[in-house]
């Protein structure tokens, strides 16, 4: 019986408040600016006004059409999910203004709700996290402070730091269901509806590449991929993450042949080495994937071009987990198609005339290919420097890169050396992906950076197929291999100089393995660790009842516990007063023990063992014995005599 | 909707308790109801939209957001409900009006100590009062009950009730004393003075504020100086002291069967009136009802309500 007119008292305006700006800000740290400013400035105009009373009708109506005129000026019309949560936010602000009764708080608190959750769908980092959580504490410790309200409680009847630990036991206790369903509840293998593009996805490699435009991945040390290994773990120089393979070049930019990605899987003959390793791969928002060369069967969901360019079937817009096994390749594609073959010679014409003289140049020399491919690399180990800061290039951009600045990074490097093994009449492609890796040493894993991306080219020889070159090795080894440890200065074997940083990205792993990645296949995974093999969506329903219902249980439990008598021997005695008052001989409240036990044996002579039982238990009472507990065991054993059972 | 109220009262026979029962009654598991408020049904809604936006989008912090709120939603409940299981109705004491009047019902209520019972609700017949218990003393709550007749009341059933501690949810039980309260009859508003006399010869009594000399006696110490005859002292050298006495009415009787101008109902409300009006003028009165000893005479609080008793019990006429 809800009485929707009281109105709200000071305290509860002041949580209401609270908890809905506390809501408000991790929303508003998403915007895109000058949003923020503004709906904050909005909701602090209404929080004010909401302190001096009610704000007149025409008002509200006036700030509501502001604020929608500036989040549609701001992201357009079309209602997207940028956008509504832009309008959540600036209605959330002015709500304030209509705050007269209890009736608007509890709405109001129910619509900041939806701020927190809003949040999470752009976010999903600590801060967000932090705030939002702290902020539905505060709408609870709200929707308390109203609900005293309405029973008539004055405010300062309970303390704050009463309502604080009223929400955290609350919280607690409701802790294992939540848990249990997080966990245990059947998981949407597939959306029901379409997913909103996430922002926190940042690009990572694509399916094409200019020199000189990754100086911003170069830089970002957000990770890219965390995998750990079963049995053997690959040397660091070995740690190629093969990604996207380029084989169209127009001069300037490198991009993948898309009429490939339709075709057969290339044969490999793999070697004797086999990795086994669980990969996790950061969101991209694209579908290219990277893996160690060169995977020996593919996961559901993944899928292979013929150059082993691998993708997957959906966008990757959330951390994935892929079990993978690789193998080392030993004959890839030995036998070109003719297609392939002029495929992988194509250049354009009229550009970097002098590289290709030189290529021609060397072939005139050497008909042997391998030692073509020795010369290249032997010069470009001795006369090139490697640097990040490179300057924009002209139209012969390999030109001007191999005879004048002789000073670039990977990009440069595996263009500059693709075109001259083109031109000299070697099959040549650019491979992007990562290389080498970090080990953490908390958890058995290793992780790569964004900044780890590299380029490196295969040619392909006789008789061997596709092989791996790396030019950028031959001027740079440290470079490529050893990636954040060298660059602090120190530390061997691949590990970080600081532990801290370890351990942080080893919290983040579990936090990402076990909530943010947490997904119907990773449900599938953790049954099966603990013994349950193909559990099937029923049964996990039904496990998941089971859960749920002992969760209950406690909660029940932990709630009603203050009832239960901690003392075993009145617990015992109060057991013993229940079993007669079932035969209508219980114990009146005012009633002494003896007298009560003299009453029964009065009215059923063959009580005679109650009385006795009583007087122990009286004398244990008032001089407390160190023998309770044969007493205790004596009273939980005691029945009612038969004749007394009628 | 006659199909719903139909269906409402149907559901209230159900409802436990069905029947009155004596005090003390003790509020248990089974008879302790509970039900999601307007706001909850909202919450619950709102709860629901955010689960499955989260499941869909498998946005893990969002489902665990939900799931918390989910969770302390439910201790809520249970909550809600441990409020007031174990409590114990011990009494409600009714204090006797005249019909028409609310009449003001104490409850009184225990529980076992180690569990906060704050801001309870208790409910009759539209009228509410806030209840809060401490561990020793339990607590009581008055609320006021209408009253229509004079006679016997028998109370309707009592609503305890709660929706702390977030408002999600009420739970409630009703409690069917069975007891009945005493309705006094109302009395006439307006109407004749007093009868006078008809009841023992006038006695006068002393009275120290009184005006006529009654006697005079030895002084005694206590006696205040002001009462001292100085002349008649002087002339027994001895300290005399003035008794006063007041002049004072009659007992007065207030007899049934001299009021048979009036129907039934009229001379009981005359005569509850007039009850009221000598205890208000401080007279000693007689109330002298057909078939039963005459009451009194005397005056006071015990007989007043003797006299509003007898009264109130009165058969109908006819």
């Amino acid at each position: 019986m809800a009485r929707p007119g009281l109105p709200l008292d000071g305290p509860g305006r002041r949580a209401a408040l609270l908890a809905a700006s506390t809501c408000l800000l991790p929303l508003l740290l998403q915007l895109p600016m000058p949003l923020p400013v503004i709906i904050a400035g909005a909701a602090m105009t209404a929080a004010l006004m909401a302190t001096r009373g009610a704000a007149p009708g025409w008002l509200r109506t006036v700030l509501a059409l502001a604020v929608f005129g500036v989040v549609v000026a701001q992201g357009g019309l079309h209602l997207g999910r940028d956008t509504a949560c832009a309008l959540l936010a600036g209605m959330l602000a002015i709500k304030p203004l209509e705050l007269r009764t209890v009736r608007d708080a509890r709405s109001l608190l129910g619509f900041a709700l939806f701020a927190p959750f809003a949040t999470f769908l752009l976010d999903q980092g600590p801060v967000s996290l932090v705030l939002g959580l702290l902020g539905a504490a505060l709408v609870l410790a709200a929707l308390l402070r109203l609900s005293e309200q309405e029973s008539g409680l004055p405010a300062g009847d309970v303390r704050p730091l009463a309502r604080v630990s009223a929400i955290m036991r609350l919280i607690a206790i409701g802790l294992p269901l939540a848990l249990a369903a997080f966990w245990l509840f059947p998981r949407l293998a597939t959306p029901l509806w379409g997913l909103p593009d996430l922002s926190t996805a940042r690009p990572g490699l694509s399916d094409e590449m200019s020199p000189g435009d990754w100086i911003d991945l170069l830089a970002d040390d957000s990770p890219a991929l965390r995998a750990s290994f079963r049995g053997p773990e690959p040397a660091p120089r070995d740690m190629y993450w093969r990604g996207p393979t380029l084989m169209h070049y127009d001069g300037r930019t490198w991009t993948a042949s898309s009429w490939l990605r339709a075709s057969p899987p290339a044969p490999v003959e793999h070697g004797a080495t086999v990795w086994d390793y669980d990969l996790a791969l950061e969101p991209t928002e694209r579908n290219l994937l990277v893996a160690l060369e060169m995977p020996l069967a593919l996961p559901d969901g993944m899928h292979a071009a013929h150059e082993h360019t691998l993708t997957s079937e959906r966008k990757l817009d959330r951390v994935t987990r892929w079990q993978l096994r690789s193998a080392p390749p030993v004959r890839f594609e030995s036998d070109l198609p003719a297609a392939m073959r002029q495929l992988a010679l194509q250049l354009p014409e009229g550009f970097n005339p002098r590289t290709r003289a030189l290529a021609r140049q060397w072939r005139a020399e050497t008909t042997d290919d391998g030692a073509l491919v020795d010369r290249a690399l032997a010069w470009i180990g001795s006369d090139f420097a490697y640097t990040l800061t490179t300057p924009l290039a002209g139209r012969h951009a390999v030109d001007e890169f191999l005879f004048e600045q002789r000073a670039g990074f990977c990009e440069h490097f595996s263009s500059a050396f693709a075109i001259l093994m083109r031109e000299a009449g070697i099959p040549t492609r650019v491979v992007t992906g990562y290389t080498g890796g970090v080990r953490n040493r908390y958890g058995n894993y290793w992780i790569v950076r964004r900044m780890d991306a590299h380029a490196w080219n295969e040619v392909w020889l006789e008789g061997r197929g596709w092989v791996r070159v790396d030019p950028t090795a031959a001027v740079a080894p440290e470079r490529i291999y050893d990636t954040l440890a060298d660059r602090l200065g120190g530390g061997g074997a691949g590990e970080t100089v600081l532990p801290i940083a370890d351990l942080g990205d080893w919290v983040l792993r579990g936090w990402n393995d076990f909530v943010l990645g947490f997904d119907a296949a990773r449900q599938q995974r953790m049954l099966q660790r603990v013994g349950l093999e193909r559990m099937e969506t029923g049964g996990l329903a039904a496990l998941f009842a089971l859960c749920a219902a002992l969760a209950l249980g406690w909660m029940a439990w932990w709630i009603a516990r203050s009832e239960y008598e901690r003392d075993p021997l009145l617990r015992a005695w109060h057991r013993l007063d229940r079993r007669y008052a079932r035969r209508g001989l219980g114990r009146a409240r005012h009633e002494p023990a003896l007298a009560w036990a003299e009453r029964v044996l009065a009215a059923h002579p063959g009580e005679h063992a109650l009385l006795a039982l009583t007087r122990r238990f009286v004398a244990a009472r008032y001089a407390p014995a160190s023998s309770d507990a044969t007493l205790i065991t004596a009273l939980r054993a005691h029945r009612p005599a038969p004749e007394t059972r009628q | 909707m006659p199909a719903l109220t139909g269906l409402l009262r149907r559901i209230q026979g159900w409802v436990r308790p069905r029947h009155p029962e004596p005090l003390p009654v003790r509020l248990e598991r089974r008879r302790i109801y509970i039900l999601p408020t307007g706001f909850g049904a909202f919450v619950a809604a709102l709860l629901a939209t955010m689960a499955i936006g989260a499941l869909n989008y498998n946005n893990n912090p969002a489902f665990l957001l939900c799931l918390l709120l989910v969770g302390a939603a439910l201790a809520s409940l249970l909550w809600t409900q441990l409020q007031l299981s174990g409590m114990e109705v011990r009494a409600i004491q009714g204090e006797p009006v005249a019909a028409g009047l609310p009449m003001p019902l104490h409850v009184h209520v225990e529980a076992p100590p180690g569990r906060e019972r704050r801001g309870l609700r208790v409910e009759i017949e539209g009228s509410s009062a806030t209840l809060s218990l401490d561990d020793d003393a339990g607590g009581e709550a008055t609320v006021a009950l209408e009253t229509v007749r004079r006679g016997w009341l028998t109370p309707p059933r009592l609503r305890i009730s709660t929706s702390r501690p977030l408002g999600l949810a009420r739970a409630w039980s009703w409690v069917w004393p069975q007891t009945r309260f005493l309705v006094y009859p109302a009395p006439e508003p307006v109407g004749p003075p007093l009868p006078s006399g008809g009841g023992d010869a006038a006695e006068p009594r002393l009275d120290p504020a009184g005006e006529e000399l009654h006697h005079l006696r030895d002084w005694r110490s206590g006696d205040a100086p002001r009462t001292i005859a100085w002349k008649a002292s002087a002339r027994r050298d001895v300290l005399i002291v003035r008794e006063l006495e007041r002049p004072r009415g009659d007992d007065v009787t207030l007899a049934w069967g001299r009021l048979a101008g009036l129907d039934h109902e009229a001379r009981i409300r005359r005569l509850a009136r007039w009850v009221d009006e000598a205890e208000r003028q401080a007279l000693r009165y007689r109330l002298q009802l057909p078939g039963a000893q005459p009451i009194g005479p005397d005056r006071g609080a015990a007989h007043r309500h003797a006299c509003l008793r007898a009264l109130a019990l009165l058969p109908e006429a006819g």
